[in-house]
This record gives C-alpha cells, sequence and structure tokens, in this order.
C-alpha cells in the first residue's frame, strides 16, 4: 500500500465517523436533502449525495429524525429534522466528540515539533 | 435515451433492491433530489443536462445495489472477526474431502488414459460439486454463532483456560481408558467377539473373516498391541494427577507418532487378514485412523504458541 492509499483510507475512515454526527448537527431545523446537502458542504464538510440520502432514511428508522413530504413550494421535497430522541443524542455525542476532541488537539500538540 | 430516462431507469434499479413497503417513497425521493443534483451540475457547467452527464454524474453516485444496501441496516452473515477461521475451515475440509475421495477413485484398475479421464470426471460430479455441501453448513454454522453473539452479547464471555487441563474433564480420559482397554482386547483376538456374541456357535466362515495372518501375528502386530497398551498407563497417570504435565504430553505425541509408525508398518508389511475383504477393509480404516493422526499432530503443531520476537526484526 502506497502512502497515498493509506491517506486516503485512514482520511475515509475519519470522514465516516463524523458524518453522522455532521448530519445530525444540521438537522435541528427542517431540511430536505440537497438543501442539507449544500448546507454541509458551504460548512467544509461535503458529503457525498449516494451516502448522504441514504443515511437521512437510516437515521429516520433508527427513530432519530422525523420526516414530512412538503409539496407547497415547488417540487415535492421530503424534509428531515430531528426528534426528541435524535435531540439527545445529537447533545450526548456532540458532547463525546468535544472530549475526544480536545484530547486529540493535546496529543498532536505533544506529537508537534 | 434522454437524461430523464437514464435517471429513471437508475431509481429503478435501486428500488427493485429494497422492501416493498420503502421502495416507492424512496424512489419518489430519490427522483426529485437526483434531478435537483443534475440541474445544479448543469447550471455550474453552463449546458443543459444530458444524457451524457447523466450517466457520469450516477456513475460517481454509485452502483444502484451498493446505493439501495445503504438505504438499509448493515447484514453481516459471518462476523469480520470469524472471517479468517471460516475460510481456514472451508479450505482444509475441501482439501480433505477432494483429496481422500480422489485417492479412493485413484485406487480402482485403470487401463488406459481414457479410464483415469473417467475416473476423475465421476470425482468431479461425484465428490467436488456435492461437496459444497461443507463450506453451506459452515455458513450456517458461522451465521448462527454471530446471530447468538449480537442476541445475547454478553453469553459467550472468554474464560481463562489452564495450560495442563484435561480437554472434557477425567470422565473423558476414564472412557477414553475403556475404549483402548476394549479395543486392544478386540484387536488381539477378533475371533473372541464372535464367541462372546454367539456363544461359540458362529459360522466357521466368520471366524475365517477374522483371522490374523502369520505374518501379522509374528511381525508387527505385537508392537502394535504393546504401543496401544503403553497408552493405559499414560493416561492413568493422568487421571490420578488431574492434569497434563507437559512432559506427559511430549510422552503422548511420542507415542502417537510411534503408532503412527507401527501402523504404516502393518500396511507395508503384507495381508493383515487371510481374507482379502477383511483384509482391503482393515487397511482401509487403518490408513484413514494414520491421515487422522497426522492431522491432528499437524493441527496441535498449528496451535502451539511459544511467544517470542521474531527473527530479524
Amino acid at each position: 500500500m502506497t502512502d497515498v492509499d493509506a491517506f486516503a483510507k485512514l482520511e475515509l475512515e475519519l470522514r465516516r465517523g463524523v458524518v453522522v454526527l455532521a448530519t445530525l448537527s444540521q438537522l435541528r431545523t427542517q431540511r430536505y436533502g440537497y438543501e442539507l446537502r449544500q448546507a454541509l458542504a458551504q460548512q467544509g464538510m461535503p458529503i457525498e449525495e449516494g451516502t448522504l440520502y441514504p443515511l437521512l432514511r437510516r437515521l429516520e428508522t433508527q427513530g432519530l429524525l422525523s420526516s414530512e413530504w412538503k409539496i407547497a413550494d415547488g417540487p415535492p421535497r421530503r424534509y428531515y429534522v430531528l426528534n426528541a430522541d435524535g435531540r439527545t443524542l445529537l447533545s450526548r455525542l456532540s458532547a463525546s466528540w468535544q472530549g475526544m476532541n480536545e484530547a486529540m488537539g493535546r496529543l498532536l500538540r505533544e506529537e508537534s515539533p | 435515451m434522454n437524461a430523464n430516462e437514464v435517471v429513471e431507469s437508475y431509481i429503478t434499479d435501486v428500488a427493485l433492491q429494497l422492501p416493498r413497503r420503502q421502495r416507492n417513497d424512496v424512489a419518489f425521493e430519490l427522483s426529485a433530489l437526483l434531478h435537483e443534483e443534475l440541474q445544479a451540475r448543469a447550471e455550474a457547467h453552463g449546458r443543459p443536462v444530458d444524457a451524457t452527464m447523466a450517466i457520469e454524474f450516477l456513475t460517481a453516485f454509485g452502483r444502484p445495489v451498493d446505493v439501495a444496501a445503504r438505504y438499509r441496516p448493515q447484514l453481516t452473515i459471518i462476523d469480520p472477526s470469524d472471517g479468517h477461521a471460516f475460510w481456514r475451515a472451508t479450505v482444509i475440509g475441501l482439501i480433505l474431502i477432494w483429496s481422500l475421495s480422489l485417492l479412493q477413485h485413484l485406487a480402482a484398475p485403470m487401463a488406459s488414459g481414457w479410464d483415469l479421464l473417467g475416473v476423475l470426471s465421476h470425482w468431479w460430479g461425484g465428490t467436488v460439486i456435492p461437496s459444497l455441501w461443507w463450506p453451506g453448513l459452515l455458513v450456517a454454522s458461522f451465521g448462527t454463532s454471530a446471530w447468538v453473539r449480537r442476541r445475547w452479547p454478553h453469553a459467550p464471555a472468554w474464560q481463562p483456560r489452564a495450560r495442563d487441563r484435561i480437554s472434557g474433564g477425567r470422565a473423558a480420559l476414564v472412557a477414553t481408558v475403556l475404549g483402548i482397554v476394549c479395543g486392544l482386547g478386540l484387536l488381539i483376538d477378533p475371533r473372541g467377539l464372535l464367541d462372546l456374541l454367539f456363544a461359540g456357535r458362529a459360522a466357521p466362515a466368520a471366524y475365517e473373516v477374522l483371522t490374523y495372518t502369520d505374518r501379522f501375528r509374528q511381525g508387527p502386530g505385537p508392537w502394535l498391541y504393546a504401543l496401544l497398551a503403553m497408552n493405559i498407563p499414560l493416561y492413568l497417570t493422568v487421571i490420578v494427577m488431574r492434569r497434563w504435565p507437559p512432559v506427559l504430553r511430549r510422552a503422548e505425541t511420542a507415542l502417537g507418532l510411534l503408532t503412527g509408525a507401527a501402523m504404516t508398518w502393518v500396511l507395508l508389511d503384507g495381508p493383515i487378514f487371510i481374507s482379502p475383504v477383511s483384509d482391503r477393509v482393515a487397511k482401509i480404516l487403518m490408513a484413514l485412523i494414520i491421515v487422522m493422526m497426522l492431522v491432528n499432530q499437524g493441527v496441535a503443531l498449528y496451535r502451539r504458541v511459544r511467544p517470542s520476537p521474531n527473527q530479524g526484526s
């Protein structure tokens, strides 16, 4: 395995680890799939369409999101938003992420020359 | 085919992989999202949406079967932690089944190359194809084991095992000793079984079938009996000590190898029974026992762990 392959593979694993948290964080307000992807990309967290759209359905099946079709303005769109369980989970995951982020920050500062 | 037809074809292929209750709703949503994505891409490129652009976009989106799989919880039949064990059991099992059957087929008399082709063809159709039951059985076993671990995650907790423990306990060893005593008695005097079963009234032909040749009785026979008999004090010592000390383990290995060598001598030395049919059956059974002993020794050698650093690293 070359360095480039190793980097790409490991970076992909890192990104996979935060995809759910990033998605939940942007669903405090109602959004539909394309809008959510744009919001994530604008904030520096682009997620592939083929990953994000199925993920929304899986999170809904897990009971973390609520959704509804809206057809009033323009084409029909399915909007997703955190429900009570989703908000609780987001809060816990955020605290966990902050802890890990701080720990990693300390670890990486120790390693840097 | 225009861009709309490309997208609809893609969505149909995704939706067909989904559960029926979810299929139409996901297809409707995906259709809207893909069209919106394509429109945005067309605006970014400054040209209208066409079939080529749609195909490029959908290729990057993922194969329909992969995309459909992402809509559902991941289904794992064999746990990744079992992957190597599954692969090893599959390969070793198939090699054993195929090679034993091939040896049996090749033992048949052959007059020409056509006979060999016929034997191989029979082996392929009669053994290789039907042997797929083995990986099937392993998938079912490993799958059940993985399901049980997921269903009751704390059930199969790891337990420490002493190196000198007796597998199966002392009762298993007592049963082994009794088996050896009975087996040895039968081996030394197989005709005695007929006396026992028929009170000495069995047909003369039955006695003849179980009569050893003089060559066996005066050659390798007594050596084989003696080596088998030496297992009895060995196992009795282990039963009394309630453990397998390393020196007794080494003695068991040495005794096993010597017994295997004596059996090989029996196979190569000449007829065991005066009846050709009995002789052939006995030799096939003895060859199987030798193979099993060698496999057992090989597995024990393979499973041996002696922590030490790799040379040169």
